[in-house]
């Protein structure tokens, strides 16, 4: 839920990256962090196995400026993929105020793709929260590898996104579609801030 | 150093713990890992990476109780070279509270521990029933204020 700090006029939102393992949500933590100023980001904080998988979660706090007269900071997180670190993702996922999920755009990784966002709704409904209501975008990463190796975002799309919320391609490696992204579920968790809702 | 809250009820008992304690660094935040209150931290950036690492030990701890011992771990202490870490969840009505504090040979765990009990009381006694209904803290059109501070922070202004 999001903080809101009337004093000093500040907004701090939690923003979740879910999807499969490798399906490149620390790559966009890190392509965020390689694009954004030093005076606007904290420290990239990443609990990582010795061969670079997440093992807890990327962490990645962001000073997005004022808007509408109030200093915006978003804490973007990401959970691990890999299935057997189910636990883990449930405690990440605790009180996000928005989640991205970032499907890996390979044929092969389809049943992978739906059963981590299966995985998604579950989780979100055991904390009580409705995955109709929480601000979701939903990226297709890898757009950049052969065509014979991925699935169009159409496909993509007809296979996830059901609930037909904002989806972006994107080819985190290189950039492409990362700001689009972020900046989509941004607008969607401000939209359910200005529109009214419980806050702290 | 001065003593931040989000909320202003949280600001009496913690300043009051820090001055008791005698502890450097104090950090009151949710179990998701959002700063409520800090005393110590200079770089608002800073409190936000300690929160996050704060909340996670707190809760691969608890799990890790559960685990092991049938209920969760609450409270973990670290003594460093030259600072000590303390870590508790603090209860009240409002809700579970994670609580962080470091100290240094000003004080002591005993002291510490003595303190955090009084600390969770008062905040108890201070803590307003639920939560608070926000209607439409932005602007309605905020996309524009977004869009272009987005846009300087990637560069693409």
């Amino acid at each position: 839920m999001s903080l809101v700090n009337y004093a000093t006029r500040e907004i701090t939102c939690k923003i979740v990256y879910y999807g499969p393992g490798r399906s490149g949500k620390t790559t966009n933590l890190h392509h965020i962090h390689g694009q954004v100023p030093d005076d606007r980001k904290g420290q990239m904080v990443s609990l990582a196995t010795q061969t670079d998988r997440t093992l807890f979660f990327d962490f990645l706090p962001l000073d997005l400026g004022t808007i509408s007269g109030f200093t915006t900071k978003f804490q973007l997180y990401t959970v691990p993929g890999q299935v057997y670190y189910q636990s883990t993702r449930k405690l990440v996922l605790q009180g996000a105020d928005g989640v991205v999920f970032v499907a890996d755009s390979q044929i092969r990784q389809m049943e992978e793709n739906i059963e981590s966002f299966q995985d998604l709704h579950a989780n979100l409904a055991e904390q009580g929260v409705d995955a109709r209501t929480i601000p979701l975008v939903i990226q297709y990463n890898k757009q950049d590898l052969p065509r014979d190796l991925i699935a169009t975002t159409d496909e993509l799309s007809e296979a996830i996104n059901f609930r037909g919320v904002p989806d972006f391609p994107a080819d985190a490696l290189h950039g492409p579609g990362v700001f689009e992204t972020l900046r989509g579920v941004s607008e969607l968790v401000l939209k359910r801030l200005s529109s009214g809702g419980t806050s702290r | 150093m001065t003593t931040h809250a989000v909320e202003a009820w949280i600001e009496a008992p913690l300043a009051r713990f820090v001055e008791d304690a005698r502890v450097t660094l104090a950090l009151l935040l949710l179990p998701s890992g959002q700063v409520l209150a800090q005393h110590g931290f200079t770089r608002s950036l800073d409190v936000a990476s300690a929160c996050a690492l704060a909340a996670a030990i707190q809760a691969s701890g608890g799990e890790l109780g559960r685990m092991l011992d049938g209920r969760a771990f609450t409270g973990l202490h670290h003594a460093g070279q030259d600072r000590q870490l303390f870590l508790a969840e603090a209860r009240t009505r409002r809700g579970t509270y994670i609580f962080l504090t470091v100290f240094d040979q000003e004080s002591s765990l005993g002291l510490v521990r003595l303190y955090f009990d009084e600390f969770v009381a008062n905040l108890a006694a201070a803590a307003p029933e639920g939560d608070v209904a926000v209607d439409g803290v932005l602007a309605e059109h905020f996309e524009r204020d977004l869009n272009r501070n987005l846009a300087a922070l990637f560069g693409r202004a």
